[in-house]
């Protein structure tokens, strides 16, 4: 199966100094939805226009579809679809009267599909886009993303300034997209805004793609520290080399650890004794992302390293 | 519908400022046609051309008076009506890519399935139209007129005549459009344009003046627009030809340099 997004060692300089990505190998599976993470400036836009064609790279290729993003590019642009980070519409339209437009410039639209979208996005489509609030305007937006049913959805940020409503009818479209075996690609700044979304999650920092990692992987190596009040005075011995255990210490009835992974090796031996309370504390996937790949200062440093 | 494709929605965009400034268009010629004889009477037109001598070359005062096609060509053909045409003109073609781009639409637009060159001639399509429209309207109102004068103006010069001014603008709008296009930068396009504009205008003017000048006279696109006098002679297919190589070659340019570049986020 083709990949729906595959890059190679795609670079793109602005100018002679400016960086904007390095080296970016990058692919999107095909009935995913990807998570595109990054700080403000990681080069998250500019990946995105790349594959868009509206920037050329300084080296390197892309792939959308199986498709070459010069060459075979009305194709690409009649099976996806796209809403830019800083969306600008044509003000002097209603809402409805530019989802026209966008429709005949893709050709056929499914009306009554389109007008669900509008009620579940509850659009008042008959305002001025001038007139609009941010978060309206982004409806509009993903309204006309999502009417085409493209093969691909590429999202740069597309839920800032959305109410958490919305935010929620926005995820369960994307689920949608890819229960038919369709492609949603998204960027965002947080983990924890997609991680509940997203199949696979990429990140990206100083231009330089740090890693890619499904979300169960990364669930699995999810660390807990665990503390449990027992009845009575517990051996050390009972707890030893349980799988996934690290740093455990027993203080008087009071035992606490580490655990990576499953739980399940701890909660057995614990269960011969008395459990009186039991306390799980879990770090959040960015702690174990930040934990895996560095701190911001440290990556940056060799990100510069590495480019100088 | 006028959201159908690039050059239906252009043409919407263009249709407020193409009427209104064909109606200041028209309306002038209108005026001067209906009044042409009262002038006549009341002034000695030729009496005062020749007063005016050379200072009167330099404001586009040349030629005959004594007919309205004459008169037409001093009073709004030498100056006014080129001036419209290519602030209409080049004014909306800086528009077309660098509009889009620093409103920040192209984004959008250009994630649809239409290519960078398409977008560009659908647009010069639509302004294309509405330079023809403001040169109908200048005809009709023109005609109409000097039929209310009783004043003898022939149809088929006249028509000349707007053909070359059309084209004079369609080659300025295509200069606009090109600078617009390799840089994305309106302000520039247009500043750019309208400065070619009056220095050709001068260098054509004075050129009619100062014998020496003559020889760069041909560099001026003014010298192809009335060179050949149209508002008596008809067309000059030579003049119409330089001022169509020009609109194309530099319409070719600005296809070659949008297609290469990177567009503004
Ligand atoms: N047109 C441009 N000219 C020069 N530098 C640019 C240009 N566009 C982007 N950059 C630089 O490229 C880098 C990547 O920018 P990009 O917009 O891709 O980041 P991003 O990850 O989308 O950030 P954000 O989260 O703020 O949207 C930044 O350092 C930015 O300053
Ligand atoms: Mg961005």
């Amino acid at each position: 199966m083709t990949a729906a997004i595959e890059t190679k060692e795609l670079t793109k300089w602005y100018g002679h100094h400016a960086r904007g990505i390095i080296d970016v190998d990058l692919v999107v599976e095909a009935g995913q939805i990807f998570g595109f993470l990054g700080p403000n400036g990681a080069g998250k836009s500019t990946t995105i226009r790349l594959l868009l064609d509206l920037i050329r790279p300084t080296s390197g290729s892309a792939r959308v579809l199986g498709l070459d993003v010069r060459r075979d590019r009305l194709e690409i642009d009649r099976r996806t679809s796209y809403v830019p980070g800083e969306l600008s519409l044509y003000s002097d339209l209603t809402g409805r009267q530019l989802l026209t437009y966008l429709g005949n410039l893709q050709g056929k639209v499914d009306a009554d599909y389109r007008e669900k979208l509008i009620e579940r996005l509850e659009l008042d489509p008959a305002k001025k886009i001038k007139s609009m609030s941010r978060g309206n305007k982004q409806k509009v937006g993903l309204v006309a993303a999502f009417m085409i049913r493209p093969d691909l959805l590429i999202l740069d940020e597309p839920t800032a300034g959305l109410d958490p409503f919305v935010q929620l009818e926005f995820e369960h479209l994307c689920e949608e997209v890819r229960t038919d075996g369709r492609t949603v690609f998204i960027s965002s700044h947080q983990l924890p805004e997609v991680e509940h979304l997203c199949d696979r999650v990429g990140i990206i920092r100083e231009g330089r793609l740090l890693a890619v990692e499904a979300i169960s992987t990364l669930k699995e190596r999810a660390l807990r520290k665990l503390e449990i009040d027992f009845g009575g005075p517990v051996k050390a011995e009972a707890f030893a080399n349980l799988p996934g255990v690290r740093d455990l210490s027993i203080n008087g009835q009071v035992l606490s650890c580490t655990v990576m992974g499953s739980v399940d090796a701890l909660v057995k031996a614990a269960s011969r004794f008395e459990v009186v309370n039991l306390r799980s504390m879990e770090t959040s996937l960015e702690e174990i992302f930040l934990a895996y790949y560095g701190t911001g200062d440290d990556a940056a440093k060799e990100a510069g390293h590495a480019a100088a | 519908m006028l959201l159908r494709n690039v050059f239906t929605k252009t043409v919407r965009d263009l249709r407020w400022p193409t009427f209104w400034i064909s109606l200041g268009m028209a309306g002038m010629t209108g005026y001067f046609a209906v009044l042409f004889p009262t002038y006549s009477k009341i002034f000695n037109i030729s009496d005062m051309l020749k007063k005016m001598g050379d200072a009167g070359k330099l404001f586009g005062v040349t030629g005959d008076a004594t007919t309205l096609a004459g008169f037409l060509h001093i009073e709004l053909f030498s100056m006014i009506l080129p001036a419209l045409m290519v602030v209409l003109v080049a004014g909306m073609a800086s528009g077309f890519t660098a509009g889009e781009e620093s409103r920040g639409t192209i984004d959008i637009l250009l994630s649809y399935p239409i290519s960078r060159r398409r977008m560009v001639l659908e647009k010069v399509l639509a302004v294309t139209l509405a330079a023809f429209a403001a040169a109908i309207a200048v005809w009709v109102f023109g005609l109409l007129g000097a039929a209310a004068s009783a004043t003898a103006l022939p149809a088929d010069n006249l028509a000349a005549a707007l053909l070359m001014l059309v084209l004079l603008g369609l080659a300025f709008g295509a200069v606009a459009l090109a600078i617009a296009a390799a840089t994305g930068n309106r302000a520039a396009s247009i500043g750019a344009a309208v400065g070619l504009l009056v220095v050709m205008y001068l260098v054509d003017a004075v050129s009619n003046i100062v014998d020496g000048l003559r020889t760069v006279q041909p560099l001026s696109l003014f010298h192809y627009y009335m060179g050949g006098d149209p508002l008596r002679n008809g067309v000059s297919l030579a003049d119409a030809g330089v001022l169509s190589a020009v609109a194309i070659v530099f319409l070719a340019v600005a296809l070659i340099a949008f297609e290469r570049r990177d567009l503004a986020a």
